[in-house]
């Protein structure tokens, strides 16, 4: 977790670099998800894209890790830039084999342990679905964002997208459950200083293979 | 037992036709009653064993049933783990991912026939055909199952399973998500339930399977099934209502076969569905108990014949003898007492016959008896001493006497020998004696060549006396026929007296207890007797007293005089019969008027007239010897005129 909030504070530093340069006020975005029942909404990948398109700030350079412990992937939602390149170490006593038939990123590591030399690194922005093929019920989402202006919801739902300069926003949500794309839930504001928007998550059933029982304590 | 023989007999009466032999009601009795209770017994087991077996039959397929639906879902349990292992396999993922139809659709071919299924679907999840094994040029088309992939979405592990048809053809389909790594499409997987699937459920629930389809409340229709071509068109008419609650088993009668059968539903949802008809052979399950059947039926014949030969026998034991002893009923009624029945049996009906048989022997011997009683006294006599009691004593009763007498039969004796005599006299007596038992007279004794009848003893008549003085003159008529038959064979004639009186006399037994005759007593039998020897006197054939004459009507008489015999104070007045009424002509009847007329002068003491009516009947009668003797007397008392307080009486002192 130690080396994953460096390369938060790293990315924290790059815009801050970038709004110095910018003679563009910052604004700060509240936004807090429900499901449809009005509870918290945990997981959901919540961005916002600047009027007339992105401008794009890659996260070319920067590098981030997935975690396999206990055979799960962590964490289970992950938002990250176009660009970013993302570390999956395998530290267990088994073998995983991490792959993706995402559009935005299909790859496989075959089965290993230890840390593989080279990260993956994705410049499509899209979701991209993480699955072990010895382990079925593994599974985690990358979320390859275009934009720089995104959060994931903690278990309160609540996510503060700080340092957005301000401006015309369309602000949308995803989520792995979410039942519509989340280009059907946009929602158009205007930025400027402290701002909220509130989403209602519309979900579908989703299954998960089974977890073996052996596999862990917990099942499901 | 008695009330029941009592209903047949009324029964066996009630038909057209009459069972007249013993035998045959008895055959007809035993017979019908084994038929019924044999019958009855048929029936009872008969469909007691059809309601077991049938019972038998749906409780088999019930659990049958049970079983079916097990092995349904246990096959819906086997197609979802194959079908989970398809949907987890990496390289099917890969294939999955290359997004090639071509690719996809082989990949999916390629597991279908690992897994050994008849039909693979890949569908994505807008529900749009992305492969179909069946149809490899189908791509994005819409899938034809929405409601498999609700059922699935509506389910905690996104699968669901169902039968379904596919190009007419019924599968089981089971559906299961795609995880590539998460949900990304829906793969279908579908196994053909035609007759081959109908057989092989056939081997584990030993039933005619059948699997009726219909969608949107249409008429069903049959989609596999075990029975024979021939039988499948029943079942798809027959009119299946889809069985609410528990399954009930209902007979159906297919192209000529009768099955248990029992519906149960195979798939839910109300848009379409699919029934399972599990059936058995009716007549296979009763098998057995046909066989029961026929041993009861043959049980019953077999009954029948035993009765039909045990009652004939038995019948025969009691209608032979019974035939037997009617024969010999006849005979004795034919007078023939020697016949003798002969029943060798030992039971109630050889005691019968042994009892017939003395019976025989002891109505021989009366019968002897009797006829030779009969003989010896008059049958009717006979009759009475055997009625009843024999006992001393008698009764008084009116009776008429009559006494015959053949006149001068001393005379004849002379110079004959005693044969002859006797045979004269029975030949006489013989033919007097039926004249006498003819108009019902009781020769009471024969006295040498006289005879003694009554009229009114033992038995009595109301015209006691009217037989007797038509006895006297029918004899006159028999005599002069047996006079001209003597004078044929050289023999003399006879002549005969006859007295009748008729008074209260005594009736009854007389003699000792060893030796008894049954006679007549009294005063009047003598005053027949003495007329009887006054018609010498009067040379006339026959005398009746006054009584007889007031008894005995419709008979002409002639009054022939007012006589006191010896031993009576009273005299008694005497007539002659001459015929019955209507039958002299008016010349006789003139003579008799005119002689009453003389009569009635003389008794006036008129003794000229008389003598004129006397002497005119004389010369039309000169030798009639009563005209004669009256003529004689009026000249006797013209000269000595009788005393007074004659009143016409002429006394008889002697015998």
């Amino acid at each position: 977790m130690g080396g994953k909030a460096n390369y938060w504070s790293f990315l924290m530093a790059a815009l801050i670099t970038c709004l110095a340069v910018l003679p563009v006020q910052a604004a700060t975005l509240h936004v807090s998800v429900q499901d449809a029942k009005d509870q918290p909404l945990k997981d959901a990948v919540v961005y916002a894209v600047p009027k007339g398109g992105s401008q794009a700030r890659r996260g070319r350079g920067t590098r981030v890790t997935v975690d396999q412990k206990n055979k799960e992937f962590i964490p289970y939602v992950m938002a990250v830039n176009v660009g970013t390149a993302v570390d999956f170490p395998n530290y267990e006593q088994i073998r995983h084999q991490v792959y993706s038939f995402s559009p935005a990123k299909t790859f496989e590591i075959p089965l290993y342990r230890g840390k593989p030399a080279k990260p993956v690194v994705f410049n499509k922005p899209g979701i991209v679905t993480l699955g072990c093929n010895i382990h079925d019920w593994m599974s985690a989402y990358l979320f390859i964002s275009e934009t720089p202006y995104f959060a994931v919801t903690g278990a309160d739902g609540e996510v503060a997208i700080k340092g957005v300069p301000a401006g015309t926003y369309i602000v949308r949500v995803w989520h792995p459950t979410q039942a519509n794309p989340p280009e059907d839930s946009g929602r158009k504001i205007v930025l400027k200083g402290k701002s909220s928007l509130s989403f209602s998550v519309k979900q579908k059933p989703v299954w998960r293979p089974w977890r073996a029982p052996s596999a862990s304590p917990r099942g499901y | 037992m008695a009330g029941a023989i009592s209903i047949t007999q009324r029964v066996l009466k009630a038909l057209p036709f009459r069972f007249r032999s013993f035998r045959a009601r008895i055959l007809v009795f035993v017979l019908g009653l084994l038929v019924v209770l044999q019958a009855a017994g048929f029936l009872i087991v008969n469909s007691a064993n059809t309601r077991n077996a049938l019972r038998q039959i749906s409780e088999a397929l019930e659990v049958t049933a049970s079983v079916f639906n097990r092995s349904i879902s246990e096959r819906n349990q086997r197609l979802l783990e194959k079908a989970r292992l398809l949907s987890a396999d990496y390289a099917f993922k890969q294939a999955f991912a290359t997004h090639e139809h071509e690719t996809v659709w082989s990949a999916l071919d390629n597991h279908q026939h690992r897994i050994g299924a008849n039909v693979m679907m890949l569908i994505s999840l807008d529900q749009r055909v992305i492969a179909d094994t069946l149809h490899p040029e189908i791509n994005g088309a819409v899938f034809g199952f929405p409601g498999l992939i609700e059922q699935a979405m509506n389910s905690d592990h996104g699968e669901a399973s169902a039968i379904e048809i596919i190009d007419g053809n019924p599968y089981q389909v089971v559906i299961v998500p795609l995880y590539s790594p998460g949900h990304s499409a829906w793969i279908v997987i579908g196994f053909s339930i035609g007759d081959s699937f109908a057989k092989s459920l056939q081997v584990t629930t030993k039933s005619e399977v059948s699997l009726l389809h219909r969608k949107k409340q249409k008429a069903w229709l049959l989609i596999a099934s075990t029975l024979p071509m021939a039988e499948r068109g029943g079942l798809s008419k027959t009119q299946i209502r889809r069985p609410d609650g528990t399954p009930r088993s209902v007979r159906l009668d297919m192209g000529g076969r009768e099955y248990v059968s029992l519906v149960t539903p195979l798939s839910r949802g109300d848009e379409k569905s699919i029934l399972a008809v599990l059936q058995r052979d009716l007549g296979e399950a009763l098998r057995p108990h046909m066989r029961i059947r026929v041993v009861l039926i043959a049980l019953f014949f077999g009954g029948l014949v035993f009765s039909i030969i045990g009652g004939f026998m038995i019948a025969r034991t009691v209608t032979r003898p019974v035939l037997a002893l009617a024969e010999g009923a006849r005979s004795i009624e034919e007078g023939d007492y020697t016949y003798k029945v002969s029943v060798k049996q030992q039971d109630e009906i050889g005691m019968l016959a042994d009892t017939f048989n003395e019976m025989a022997k002891g109505l021989g011997e009366r019968d002897r008896v009797r006829n030779l009683l009969g003989k010896v006294v008059s049958p009717a006599i006979a009759e009475k001493l055997l009625s009843a009691d024999i006992e001393l004593g008698g009764e008084e009763r009116e009776v008429t006497v009559l006494f015959s007498d053949v006149r001068k039969f001393t005379d004849l004796c002379e110079n004959r020998s005693p044969t002859e005599i006797l045979s004269l006299l029975n030949r006489y007596l013989t033919q007097i004696t039926s004249v006498v038992e003819n108009n019902g007279g009781v020769v009471d004794k024969y006295v040498g060549d006289a005879i003694m009848a009554l009229y009114g003893a033992p038995l009595s008549n109301h015209d006691d006396a009217a037989r007797a003085v038509t006895t006297a003159l029918q004899m006159q008529t028999a005599l002069e026929a047996l006079n001209k038959e003597f004078q044929a064979d050289g023999l003399p004639r006879l002549a005969i007296g006859v007295g009748i009186n008729t008074a209260v006399v005594v009736a009854g037994n007389m003699g000792s207890m060893s030796r008894l005759n049954y006679t007549v007593i009294g005063d009047g039998v003598n005053l027949a007797s003495r007329l009887e020897m006054l018609t010498k006197r009067y040379d006339v054939p026959v005398i009746v007293s006054g009584a007889t004459k007031q008894a005995a009507v419709d008979i002409v008489y002639r009054d022939l005089d007012r006589v006191r015999v010896k031993g009576r104070v009273e005299p008694v007045d005497i007539f002659q019969p001459l015929a019955p009424a209507g039958v002299l002509d008016e010349v006789a009847l003139q003579e008799v008027a005119d002689y009453h007329q003389g009569l009635a002068e003389f008794r006036r003491q008129n003794w000229d007239a008389a003598s004129v009516s006397f002497s005119l009947l004389l010369e039309r009668s000169p030798v009639c010897q009563l005209y004669q003797l009256y003529s004689a007397r009026i000249e006797q008392f013209k000269k000595n005129p009788p005393p007074p307080g004659w009143g016409g009486v002429v006394n008889y002192d002697e015998k």
